[in-house]
């Protein structure tokens, strides 16, 4: 689960052009839209990308996604679930 | 008003800064700082055009002391070539799934107006023209309607960039010069094909001028393909008092005939090129545009900037602008001093 987080982080700093956060700076629990990271409906659109072009995992529910989407953690909890046992 | 372009011609004291020149037959902007300009948040996002589009609008703004900006009118000839690459090249490599929004949302033209609007908080009429080298042209013809219905003022621009592959597109279909071309050569070295260039030009119009007012354009003409006789006649209109001619030659072999026509009509009134300055675009005229202005409004020529003339010709009171895009769209404007 680290290692998925850590992996994650970079991701995200990598998709949205994150230029001065280090994945260091990303706590696993704040909120990426609004305050934390301050990211808008923009980046949760590439976040969608990222989890179907990196994980192969398509969320087709608008309303799943805001659950999805809270923080490093519920990403990557969402992922986790999603993997073959 | 305000520019990027391949010269240093964004901030400062514009006219002392040296000739920047090229021998790769393309002059790529001097970008600035853009975050004294542009959220660090916003900017993560932007590609090249959309950042040099919307600094050089808010420079423009700066500039002219206008506290609220009316309508935003732009032209493009491209647009975003960079983000239009980018999404088609997903397209094909993620078989039309999981394309990214960022590249689709800024590959529209109006991309870069509706930054300035956000930016500005801007509510008013907000437009694009994308009509290869008129695009600009009819940005400004927008405008002048806009102004003379009443609108207080207009915010009126062109942007264009390269990219290595759009380049190479045109390069095949014989744009630019197949040798390597000295820009400060440019008009020497006749042959088929120009250099390539871009930039982002931005101005505050306004129907009456004001105290930060650079120059006033009185004069303004727009021939669709026309022949070396209907631009003749076309420039003969203009003749009266014009004491410069800025010119947009840039070394084509094959459209030069039109330029001549200008040499023809005005014997003994000086000229000053400006391809070897922006390199060729859909919007250089914009550049054109800029340059006059500048040069009605601080009185002298750089001469560092014309190393190919032998006389620098004195301040000018009345410029007549003609340009042309590969023989097709051609403009001719007169500028005044104010």
């Amino acid at each position: 689960m680290e290692d998925l987080k850590s992996k994650l982080k970079v991701q995200i700093i990598e998709a949205l052009n994150l230029q001065d956060t280090k994945p260091e700076d990303i706590d696993d629990n704040a909120p990426l839209f609004g305050e934390g990271l301050g990211l808008d409906s923009i980046d949760s659109l590439e976040l969608m990308v990222l989890l179907e072009r990196q994980y192969h995992i398509k969320v087709e529910d608008p309303r799943e996604g805001r659950k999805i989407l809270q923080s490093v953690q519920s990403m990557a909890d969402f992922i986790q679930s999603k993997q073959p046992a | 008003m305000a520019a990027i372009s391949p010269q240093s011609t964004f901030e400062g004291d514009v006219f002392s800064a040296p000739l920047v020149h090229t021998d790769s037959n393309l002059l790529t902007c001097m970008e600035p700082d853009y975050k004294p300009f542009i959220p660090a948040n916003s900017l993560r996002r932007m590609t090249r055009v959309l950042k040099i589009g919307l600094t050089t609008a808010l420079q423009s703004i700066r500039d002219s002391g206008v506290e609220a900006i009316g309508p935003i009118v732009t032209g493009t000839g491209k647009g975003s070539l960079q983000d239009t690459e980018k999404f088609i090249r997903e397209i094909e490599q993620y078989k039309e799934t999981a394309l990214n929004p960022t590249p689709f949302i800024q590959s529209t033209y109006n991309s870069v107006n509706g930054l300035i609007a956000l930016q500005v908080k801007g509510t008013a009429y907000n437009n694009t023209f994308v009509h290869r080298g008129f695009s600009f042209e009819n940005a400004l013809l927008d405008s002048m309607m806009l102004l003379a219905e009443g609108a207080p003022n207009t915010l009126t621009g062109a942007f264009e960039e390269m990219t290595a592959e759009h380049f190479y597109i045109k390069s095949r279909i014989g744009f630019w010069k197949p040798a390597a071309t000295d820009s400060r050569q440019l008009y020497e070295q006749l042959s088929p094909g120009s250099i390539a260039g871009e930039g982002a030009t931005f101005f505050v119009l306004t129907g009456k001028p004001g105290p930060d007012t650079k120059a006033a354009l009185t004069g303004f003409k727009m021939l669709y393909k026309p022949t070396a006789e209907k631009v003749a006649a076309g420039l003969s209109v203009f003749k009266d008092g014009v004491d410069l001619i800025l010119t947009g030659r840039n070394g084509d072999s094959r459209y030069e005939h039109f330029y001549q026509q200008a040499d023809a009509l005005f014997p003994g009134i000086p000229q000053l090129p400006f391809k070897h300055l922006s390199g060729e675009h859909d919007t250089a005229g914009a550049f054109g545009m800029w340059l006059a202005a500048q040069l009605l409004h601080r009185q002298q020529v750089p001469a560092q900037w014309f190393p190919m003339l032998k006389d620098i010709p004195a301040a000018a009171n009345r410029i007549l602008l003609y340009n042309h895009f590969y023989g097709e769209q051609h403009t001719m404007m007169v500028l005044e001093r104010v």
